[in-house]
């Protein structure tokens, strides 16, 4: 009888024993899967807080955004973009070594957002970088412009020049 | 499964870079001209902050895709893969490059984007997928400078897969000054290693693969792992000699400098050569730290040599110190898990992360500077399995510090609209608007009366309009003289030429005076008049404006209240949530470092014991030979 209990019990603890290693993995891949779903979850709500940040702090009538971009330009990386705005530093921007490999690849930077009444402005951009040979280059480029009752953005344009071994720096207007 | 998981520490040592999100993208779009969400998705992409690439990604798409087509997915995926989201991005990626239809991914494009994902999987550890996606890049299409790094991953996974042939053909195309081949040689010799080649091949492609190391980025450390593993390989065959020449010239501020003057040690005692093994071991004894494992085994180590070196007294001494070294190593163990569990270990670990640097490519900061735990998280730091899952932890960690930010900004974000909504009504009761706008309308009127003024002094081009009181008198005096000159002449013939002449030379001089004043008055009333319009001009358009912000004031704070505690609620939801899984993941991390801790109690208790016999052992020895000894002169 004693065999038959002992029998019972060393079958008893295999299947538990089975049962909680496969639910300790199950258990495993579930928490994985829950930080995954998480991690969703998370990005989902940052677009929504992304969204109001737009809509309440920058609305259509007064937003004002300067943004930085290169165009095909291989022989000029770019350092550091500085932004006066009315005679004021408004923002300076260090670039990373993957920041300047982002513009080049096409991404365009919001460097600055803010509110602008509607006037007359002056926009003045301060950029340093360094060319193929190594050499520190400092470029500063000045728009004058006006802002009406709705958004305006600029873009501080890093544009290769076939003519020049130097590329064309400017502030065009967004229509 | 113990070699399974050297094998796998092996193969990824050999890897030298790593592979980044953004390398999976297949395709190189430029931004479209001016949309800027697009371009920005794009940078963020690019410089690695995925999880605002994915929200910006997620509004271009809310917005329309404007004919981006499955670019989005692509960046979708990616940016999922650089957060460790790999399931979904695995998905969804194998599923975009699967499709074959040229128009929609060029064959370069597809190669690249095959090669990245194996690359993923293969620094992931999972190796059978990243054979099947290797397998599916087309050499022939990839880029040339991915050839070599293409042939060297393949022959490793191939090597894995125990397809030595494969193998043997991708070693062989890859060209011999590239980096990857001394990598690929030493995988090759590796895997030769478990194989039953006979050993003087094994050693000429570890020879090939020093030979080929200076090709690499980190010549010196690459040779220093090459001469351990072969020299680990030539010991564990029992070749000492061989063992001893490659042990010898791993560098000592090597990585890899502990494990080669063990090893060392043991291939000059497998020689016979007790005297010389104690140099090393003394070495690493002194120069690093207890709660090395290498260390661990030297300090039962070196007294087992005395031993041998006849030096009794010598090694019973070295036992009985090994054995408190022991117990103090093993103190340490146990403060390290009390640590553990006080928050004192990983939560530091944790909270010197770089907050904004998350991610499967966002490596974890393990420096921990004054931390008495700094030297065993470097040592377990070493295992993929545990990375992994810290990794995890800390993402978190950061997730959850970024749901508090936001949070905090929700709460910035009432506070602005209550601030909007109090200046409003300190407007609206001071009724500045109006008030400016009664004041403004008075001062057009009197510009207008102004104007209608001036138009009457300057109507008259000889200057009237602007004589003085004294002069208008002049004037009327001029006539009154000029009339009784003519009734003279009416009256009496009498024509006084001299009078009329004064008159003329005086009326003369006043009207010249007045018409010179007339043009300089009438520049300087121009002038002031157009300012004062321009400026009346600027102060309506101000005036419009701040009318305009006005009317549009409530818009910036009238129903934000509820998506703000809405969002609010949303966050505070999430956060609890995460708690939840932190916690989870918190106890599996902690769960690994105990179980880890534990092994290496244990292990240093089973050479404290190992200590303990063997100086009872010896100090029976001693004591039974003095014993004799001392029987020995009685007798004699």
């Amino acid at each position: 009888m004693n065999a038959i209990y002992s029998f019972a019990s060393v079958l008893l603890l295999g299947f538990t024993t089975l049962v909680s290693t496969s639910l300790y993995a199950a258990n495993q891949a579930g928490l994985d899967a829950e930080i995954e779903e998480l991690k969703a979850e998370v990005v989902e709500l940052n677009r929504e807080l992304f969204d109001l940040e737009e809509k309440l702090l920058y609305p259509a009538t007064t937003s004002f955004a300067v943004f930085v971009s290169m165009d095909d330009v291989d022989d000029f990386s770019v350092r550091s973009v500085k932004l006066n705005l009315d005679q004021q530093d408004v923002t300076s921007h260090l670039y990373s070594k993957e920041q300047v490999e982002a513009l080049r690849r096409g991404g365009i930077q919001k460097i600055f957002a803010s509110n602008l009444k509607p006037g007359v402005h002056k926009l003045t951009a301060e950029i340093q970088g360094v060319d193929r040979d190594g050499r520190t280059m400092k470029r500063v480029v000045v728009a004058d412009f006006g802002k009406a009752r709705a958004s305006k953005y600029l873009e501080v344009k890093i544009r290769n020049n076939p003519n020049q071994s130097k590329p064309d720096f400017a502030i065009v207007e967004w229509k | 499964m113990r070699g399974l998981w050297i094998k796998a520490w092996i193969l990824l040592l050999a890897v030298s870079s790593v592979v980044n999100a953004e390398d999976l993208l297949p395709d190189e779009r430029r931004a479209k001209k001016q949309d800027a969400l697009y371009g920005q998705a794009l940078y963020s992409l690019h410089s690695g902050e995925y999880d605002k690439a994915l929200s910006l990604n997620s509004a271009v798409r809310q917005r329309s895709n404007r004919g981006y087509g499955k670019v989005l997915n692509i960046h979708e995926a990616t940016a999922q893969l650089g957060l460790g989201m790999s399931r979904s991005a695995t998905q969804q990626f194998q599923k975009l490059i699967s499709d074959k239809r040229i128009s929609f991914l060029p064959p370069k494009a597809r190669a690249q984007a095959w090669f990245y994902l194996a690359k993923h999987f293969y620094t992931k550890g999972m190796w059978k997928t990243a054979l099947k996606s290797m397998r599916k890049v087309s050499a022939s299409a990839l880029n040339t400078d991915l050839i070599d790094e293409y042939h060297f991953l393949a022959a490793t996974l191939e090597l894995f897969k125990g397809d030595s042939k494969r193998a043997d053909k991708h070693i062989i195309a890859i060209n011999k000054e590239s980096k990857w081949a001394a990598y690929a040689m030493l995988n090759l010799a590796v895997n030769y290693t478990e194989k039953d080649i006979h050993i003087n091949k094994v050693e000429a492609v570890f020879d090939q693969a020093l030979l080929l190391s200076k090709n690499t980025e980190t010549p010196e450390a690459l040779a220093d792992r090459i001469h351990l593993m072969a020299g680990q390989f030539f010991f564990a065959t029992g070749r000492g000699r061989s063992a001893i020449k490659h042990l010898k010239s791993v560098g000592l501020d090597s990585a890899y400098t502990p494990k080669a003057l063990l090893t060392y040690g043991w291939a000059l005692t497998e020689q016979w050569q007790y005297h010389d093994a104690l140099q090393p071991w003394y070495m690493l004894k002194t120069a690093h730290s207890q709660l090395n494992q290498d260390v661990q085994e030297t300090l039962i180590a070196i007294p087992h040599l005395l031993e041998k070196l006849n030096a009794k007294v010598m090694a019973l001494g070295a036992f009985d110190y090994a054995t408190e070294q022991y117990d103090i190593i093993y103190k340490k163990l146990e403060e390290s898990a009390t640590r553990l569990n006080t928050g004192e270990f990983i939560e530091p670990l944790l909270s010197q992360q770089i907050p904004d640097r998350w991610g499967a490519f966002a490596p974890i900061d393990l420096s921990l500077p004054d931390h008495p735990d700094r030297v065993y998280l470097k040592d377990v730091m070493s295992r993929g399995y545990f990375q992994g899952e810290l990794k995890s932890l800390r993402d978190l960690h950061v997730m959850r510090y970024k749901l508090n930010e936001a949070i905090d900004q929700l709460d910035a974000f009432k506070i602005t609209t209550v601030t909007r909504e109090q200046e409003y009504n300190d407007v609206k009761r001071e009724r500045l608007v109006i008030n400016h706008s009664k004041h403004l309308a008075k001062l057009n009127k009197r510009y207008k009366s102004l104007s209608k003024r001036i138009k009457n002094a300057f109507r008259d081009p000889a200057g009237h309009g602007l004589a003085s009181d004294t002069e208008k008198e002049q004037l009327a005096a001029f006539l009154k003289v000029a009339g009784s000159i003519d009734n003279l002449n009416k009256k009496h013939k009498v024509k006084p030429d001299h009078y009329e002449k004064r008159l003329r030379r005086i009326e003369g001089v006043l009207k010249w005076s007045l018409s010179e004043r007339y043009f300089e008055r009438k520049k300087k009333v121009s002038n002031s008049l157009a300012s004062l319009q321009r400026e009346i001009q600027r102060t309506t358009d101000q005036l419009d404006a701040a009318k305009f912000a006005y009317q549009v004031a409530p818009k910036s704070y009238k129903g934000f209240d509820r998506t703000i505690a809405k969002l609010k609620s949303k966050y505070q939801g999430q956060l609890k949530k995460l708690e939840l899984v932190y916690q989870k993941q918190r106890e599996k991390v902690g769960g690994i470092v105990k179980a880890d801790i534990k092994n290496r109690q244990e292990r240093v208790m089973d050479y404290q014991l190992q200590a303990r016999l063997a100086a009872a052992r010896l100090f029976d020895e001693t004591s039974n030979k003095v014993r004799s000894v001392a029987t020995g002169e009685v007798r004699q």
